[in-house]
């Protein structure tokens, strides 16, 4: 009988256990959460339907008035209203996980999934609102950059000509009030409209001409990480997930979809106490014979452009294409 | 429950047959679709009466395996799959699951778009009547490079584009490159790009896609200084209060804006582009309902176009029309159920 000689090593002693695992988990990418920046929050009650009407009066004329002294009154005018509505819906995600996950490799699980499910409820929430500005507001194609194409890289003069939109139609910048300031938080740079943007136009960011980049703002106290740079009177927050449709510019290029707008431009609607539910089916629930257990996150969402003047925005391709 | 019908249905084509969407919220793992109408006859050569489809990515994009009668005596079936092209077979139109929203198409290139009235498209293509396509590279005609239309009379060669009357442009288009988008965005109403407005006591505005704004919406137009009559932006606007839409056609609205006196709205010329400011839009701004107690009519509401919602349900499965296509031809009575196994793939089953 031979025996087997030489060290013993990892190599001809395999270990026990092949792995084990760190002390933390790893960061589950998330990705910016920018497209309730601004936007007006609203209540709907429960058992009063699925629509919520958000109502304007529009200015009364200032045409005519004078009163001549003849004794006869001006014409009386009827007020305008613009009623606003939305429809609420509701959205949600559920993770089934069966006994043997937890009794044979991992631990914890129901802190963790919650977790993964509280990400997708707000990053849901982001893309719907998301999908809102890409769908129902005007855009005006960017012409002022020079890599040829339509629309156009941007540029200053494309900035200021949706400023020029906004201002000419009474929008209200998002930052001269204290309760924007809290929404978004503030810094040194004067009051100011928003812009969101895809994190692929950056690079074009710093070549427009009179960027503020971020760094640079005087002071740095409250910056959001999602802000990016100043432009003109924008303030520009950006996002992988931010609105692009690839190959439908000129010349075949991704396009990308900048809404900029000030105060009361859009509004999300949360339903009275469904908000954020998250919850548990426990095993004997889901299962017949208890071995499978369910965790669930559903909200309901109503969103709404509640005036189309005070929101406008660009179009834009990028200077390398895209 | 271990593999259960999710969703089933049946749906009856009309007289000029469209493609469905079936909406499927859990997904499935497995389609079927039954053409009773088509299963009873004795059809043509390569009719489909049954289509399959299998989830996990075992089926691609626009296939299936399809049933369809052989068309000799005594009548026989033939199974293969809808992309089979092999001779004496011919490709048709399959499943497609669709689990998120449409991206654009592929690339399709054109050789010419008219500058009449309505524009026509030359084109070799597969679009099927009532697509919308996003069109650029308009060499010739770069005023509408990027614009989406509604297409109509669509053969394989090409199509027409209702929404556009291109006779006052200066050139026609000699080359095109089209991509197919989905009919409707994310979120309902969404803004229009206008092709058109008439200077009357009552504007007339045309859009470049067949729209479902209704009688009683208010809108906002964004009309850059390139389209001529940017008085119809809200700030030009006596109190700046929004248009009124007072009646509608499929790719038209009246305004209750006297636009007699303002500029002319015209598309700027093709050479000015890429500098010129495109394009001119409207979105909508809500809705002012109106009682007319002498009619008894109401208008400005409608709660199903009007509020803001979304456009499209997602996940859903596209069934195509056509004779060889599981949604089936005119008149045809298509039975579709879906099914799903709870807890596994169809890559990873798991017994329960």
């Amino acid at each position: 009988m031979t025996f087997p000689s030489g060290i013993t090593n990892i190599n001809n002693m395999a270990p026990e256990l092949p792995v084990q695992a760190s002390e933390d988990l790893l960061s589950t990418p998330m990705f910016n959460l920018i497209h309730s920046f601004g936007v007006d929050l609203h209540h709907a009650e429960s058992y009063v339907g699925k629509t919520t009407r958000m109502s304007r009066f529009e200015r009364l004329s200032t045409e005519g008035g004078q009163l001549d002294g003849s004794g006869i009154d001006p014409a009386s005018e009827v007020p305008i209203r613009t009623d606003i509505d939305s429809t609420m819906e509701i959205y949600a995600k559920s993770i089934v996980t069966n006994e043997q996950v937890v009794l044979y490799e991992n631990s914890k699980t129901l802190t963790k999934f919650t977790a993964l499910l509280g990400q997708w409820l707000r990053e849901k929430e982001d893309l719907l609102m998301r999908d809102l500005f890409s769908s129902s507001v005007s855009y005006i194609n960017a012409t002022g950059g020079l890599n040829g194409d339509q629309p156009s890289n941007i540029s200053l003069n494309d900035v200021n000509n949706i400023e020029n939109i906004l201002l000419g139609n009474d929008a209200r910048s998002m930052l001269t009030s204290l309760d924007a300031t809290r929404m978004i938080g503030t810094a040194g740079v004067r009051d100011a409209f928003i812009a969101l943007a895809n994190t692929n136009l950056c690079a074009d960011f710093q070549k427009v001409q009179g960027v503020l980049l971020k760094s640079a703002y005087p002071s740095q106290e409250g910056i959001r990480p999602e802000e990016y740079c100043s432009i003109s009177r924008f303030r520009f927050f950006v996002s992988s997930k931010a609105a692009k449709t690839p190959g439908i510019s000129l010349k075949g290029n991704t396009v990308y979809t900048i809404p900029m707008f000030g105060l009361e431009a859009a509004a999300k609607i949360e339903q009275n106490n469904y908000t954020a539910v998250i919850g548990y089916r426990p095993p004997w629930v889901v299962s017949s014979v208890a071995q499978n257990s369910q965790l669930y996150a559903k909200f309901a969402i109503a969103r709404a452009i509640t005036n189309q003047n005070w929101i406008s925005g660009l179009n834009v391709t990028t200077f390398q294409p895209s | 429950m271990a593999f259960t019908i999710v969703t089933q249905g049946t749906f009856t084509q009309p007289a000029t047959a469209v493609s469905q969407n079936i909406p499927l919220p859990s997904g499935a793992d497995y389609f079927v679709t039954t053409n009773l109408t088509q299963m009873a006859l004795q059809p043509s050569t390569g009719v489909v009466v049954r289509g399959e489809w299998y989830g996990g990515g075992l089926t691609a994009i626009n296939d299936g395996i399809r049933w369809k009668k052989n068309g000799t005596t005594p009548f026989g079936l033939q199974i293969d799959t809808f992309a089979n092209a092999v001779s004496p077979n011919s490709a048709s139109n399959g499943f497609t699951y669709v689990n998120s929203f449409p991206q654009p198409g592929p690339a399709v290139v054109g050789t010419a778009i008219t500058n009449a009235n309505p524009a026509v498209v030359t084109m070799t293509n597969t679009f099927s009547e009532g697509d919308v396509v996003q069109l650029f590279n308009t060499t010739g005609m770069l005023q509408i490079a990027g614009m989406a239309f509604t297409i109509s009379s669509v053969s394989g060669s090409g199509f027409t584009l209702l929404g556009l009357n291109a006779s006052g442009f200066a050139t026609a288009a000699t080359a095109v490159t089209a991509r197919k988008i989905n009919k409707m965005m994310p979120v309902e109403p969404r803004f229009l790009y206008v092709t058109g407005i008439t200077q009357a006591t009552q504007g007339v505005v045309t859009v470049s896609e067949a729209h479902n704004y209704v009688v009683g919406q208010k809108i906002e137009f964004s009309i850059p200084g390139s389209f001529g009559m940017v008085q119809l932006n809200n700030y030009y606007l006596p109190q700046n209060a929004p248009p009124v839409i007072t009646a509608v056609t499929t790719y038209t609205f009246t305004i209750n804006v006297n636009t007699t006196n303002f500029t002319a709205f015209a598309f700027p010329l093709s050479t000015q582009s890429p500098v010129a400011a495109l394009f001119a839009t409207v979105a909508s701004a809500g809705q002012s309902t109106q009682f007319n107690p002498i009619t008894g009519v109401q208008t400005g509401y409608n709660f199903q176009y009007v509020p803001f919602h979304s456009g499209n349900f997602v996940p859903y499965m596209y069934l195509p029309a056509g004779a060889q296509s599981p949604g089936g031809a005119a008149n045809d009575v298509i039975v579709y159920q879906a099914y799903k196994m709870e807890t596994g793939t169809i890559n990873s089953p798991i017994p329960s």
